[in-house]
């Protein structure tokens, strides 16, 4: 579908790429999905190997009240929290579950949304008409209070978190993965598909599956900082992961009785969920470009 | 188009139904309303029960949903158990004009905004002002609504004062107690105050999401044959791009607004909450987390309903701005 050279790559006349190989040189070249890209490997990196190196413990809450709300130091380079934790030691490990979460709920809602957009797109006919009809149910529910509600009844565990997010989050990628298989059915190679008796199965995974690959990478790596920023929220509000497990999201719990008094404590996860967040959306951005030759024109 | 309509219409009454259902039976797994009733030494055991067989809570529960609804649709919608005293309806209606005024305004905003911004951004693809209006929109995509909520307050009312001392804005709430009293020019003014941080966070988001698809539709649209057509036939290049492009790339951004009408409700649950702004969203977070089981679900109702109503007007918008688009 997306194999066509932009007019640049024409007049060049190079040696030809598959397409994978074009995504990737014109990936190379996204200014911004580059950005993103070193960014998340940053972010990634100090988030993974940061715990090894700053080895102290998030959870460690000490005894009296003199290490409560320290301003940075070199014994606690963030300060510490409301109960005293280091709040750097925080940071780190809140990063990987952030992160985490983020990466499989994304992961998972496309996946939901992938299955049940192929099989309505391919059957056609009452299965659609029924699936759809439940996506536009759930796309006219305000999410967000019943994302909360579901939330404080499933229990407030990182996998809980995740099947949260799914149940609230596929609908759109089950409606983008519905039109594309609506538009390759009409296309010949269907046509002679069927014609030489290439079973329903194999036509939808080994023929249309490859082919909303492309929707799907963008849907997912957009998906991720929309993920993040909902666990954010989630635990903002503090039905999201409990502490003494750290998150990013769960960090701000109590972010709003400090912003008079100990405004650090909001800068430090705010800054890395927006970063982070803002870099997968480069990424997401940048490979839409790079996947969907017609917008070099 | 009148065939439509009807046709377009009726099928909401699925689509409603079908929400409520599912918020139904989301919320009637967080909350017993009668679990604090029973601590309650106050209420009697037999009111309890009594309270139980009315509102059909010793029925199973899809014929709990049916019973339910049948009440809300001759307008009995309960007794609000948030602020006792007062009913569902009351409660929702004093927080509703709040909600439709904040999110009214920052919608308006948006739209302001993003349209002129996406279409700069578009004409001048490539330029200083198109990757600052990309970066820009990029922020606000990115940004989680609370935090930036946060950081507004951190600004506004606690490092930038009045030389009074009082903060430049005032941290939540809606209004200056007492000033209700107030001509109508100091309440109106007043109002502005408490507005101001809520709005500018409510609309960041979609802002940034508009301006980005408005500078691609434009683009799309920038490469159509009859562009070049109509620069040819030597029209000025402010009549090619507002009379022949704008209006074509206008056209999908309207469904787009439309789609993003439920998280603008969500987000202003949030902003709300942040702000202690006491509108619907922040109504329906507190009464489903405090067992306010009828409040929560006529809330979650009419903002289901305001949701399908805005989906359908952007269809019948869409046909009037399209004129190539027949309903039949």
């Amino acid at each position: 579908m997306a194999n066509e050279l932009t007019l640049e790559e024409k007049s060049k006349g190079k040696e030809s790429y598959s397409y994978w190989g074009l995504v990737f040189k014109r990936l190379r070249k996204h200014s911004m999905a580059m950005i993103g890209f070193f960014m998340l490997i940053i972010i990634i990196v100090v988030v993974v190997l940061g715990p090894l190196v700053w080895r102290v413990s998030p959870t460690q809450q000490p005894e009296g009240m003199e290490d409560i709300l320290l301003s940075p130091s070199a014994a606690h380079p963030f300060g510490t929290d409301e109960y005293g934790r280091d709040i750097l030691a925080r940071f780190l490990y809140g990063g990987r579950v952030s992160i985490f979460i983020g990466l499989m709920a994304a992961i998972s809602s496309v996946f939901f949304g992938a299955v049940i957009g192929l099989t309505a797109g391919f059957f056609g006919g009452k299965i659609d008409a029924v699936l759809m009809r439940l996506v536009d149910i759930m796309l006219s529910i305000p999410i967000f209070p019943l994302l909360i509600a579901l939330a404080s009844v499933l229990g407030k565990g990182v996998w809980q978190i995740i099947l949260v997010i799914v149940v609230f989050g596929w609908m759109g990628d089950a409606r983008l993965v519905r039109s594309v298989v609506l538009s390759l059915k009409e296309e010949e190679f269907s046509e002679a598909a069927k014609a030489i008796g290439v079973s329903p199965l194999r036509i939808m995974f080994i023929h249309y599956l490859p082919n909303v690959m492309a929707p799907i990478i963008v849907s997912t790596t957009l998906g991720i900082g929309g993920a993040i920023i909902y666990e954010a929220s989630i635990s903002f509000l503090g039905f999201g992961v409990q502490a003494p497990l750290a998150s990013w999201g769960n960090m701000l719990q109590h972010a709003q009785d400090y912003i008079f008094t100990h405004q650090l404590l909001v800068w430090y996860p705010g800054i890395a969920i927006f970063l982070t967040v803002l870099s997968f959306n480069f990424m997401g951005d940048g490979l839409r470009d790079a996947m969907d030759p017609r917008l070099y024109r | 188009m009148r065939t439509y309509l009807t046709r377009r219409t009726l099928q909401l009454i699925p689509v409603i139904i079908g929400a409520m259902l599912i918020a139904f039976l989301i919320l009637s797994l967080v909350s017993d309303p009668f679990a604090a009733m029973i601590e309650n030494p106050k209420i009697k055991l037999a009111d309890i029960a009594r309270l139980k067989h009315q509102w059909g809570f010793d029925l199973p529960i899809y014929l709990r949903f049916f019973k339910w609804f049948g009440s809300v649709v001759v307008g009995n919608w309960g007794p609000s158990l948030l602020y006792p005293g007062y009913s569902a309806r009351e409660v929702i209606f004093r927080a509703l004009p709040i909600t439709l005024q904040v999110m009214g305004l920052s919608f308006i905003f948006s739209i302001l905004l993003s349209i002129p911004l996406g279409v700069i951004s578009a004409v001048k693809q490539y330029s200083k002002t198109d990757y600052g209006l990309t970066f820009f929109s990029f922020f606000g995509m990115s940004m989680p609504t609370f935090w930036f909520g946060l950081m507004m307050m951190i600004v506004f009312s606690v490092w930038l004062k009045r030389p009074s001392g009082v903060p430049l804005l005032p941290p939540g709430s809606i209004q200056t107690p007492g000033i209700e009293s107030a001509a109508f020019l100091p309440r109106v003014l007043d109002r502005v105050q408490y507005l101001i941080m809520p709005v500018i966070v409510l609309s960041l988001f979609s802002i940034g999401g508009w301006v980005r698809y408005m500078r691609s539709f434009m683009l799309e649209v920038l490469h159509q044959d009859y562009l070049r057509t109509a620069r040819a036939k030597g029209l000025k290049e402010r009549t090619v791009i507002y009379k022949h492009a704008f209006r074509n790339a206008l056209i999908p951004i309207i469904t787009l607004i439309a789609l993003s009408f439920p998280g603008i409700v969500s987000g202003a649950a949030l902003t709300e909450y942040v702000f202690n702004i006491p509108g619907m969203g922040h109504l329906v977070l507190s009464a489903e987390l405090k067992n306010d089981f009828p409040t929560a679900m006529i809330a979650l109702t009419l903002s289901t309903v305001l949701v399908v109503i805005a989906n359908l007007l952007a269809d019948i918008v869409y046909s009037i701005v399209d004129p190539r688009i027949r309903y039949s």
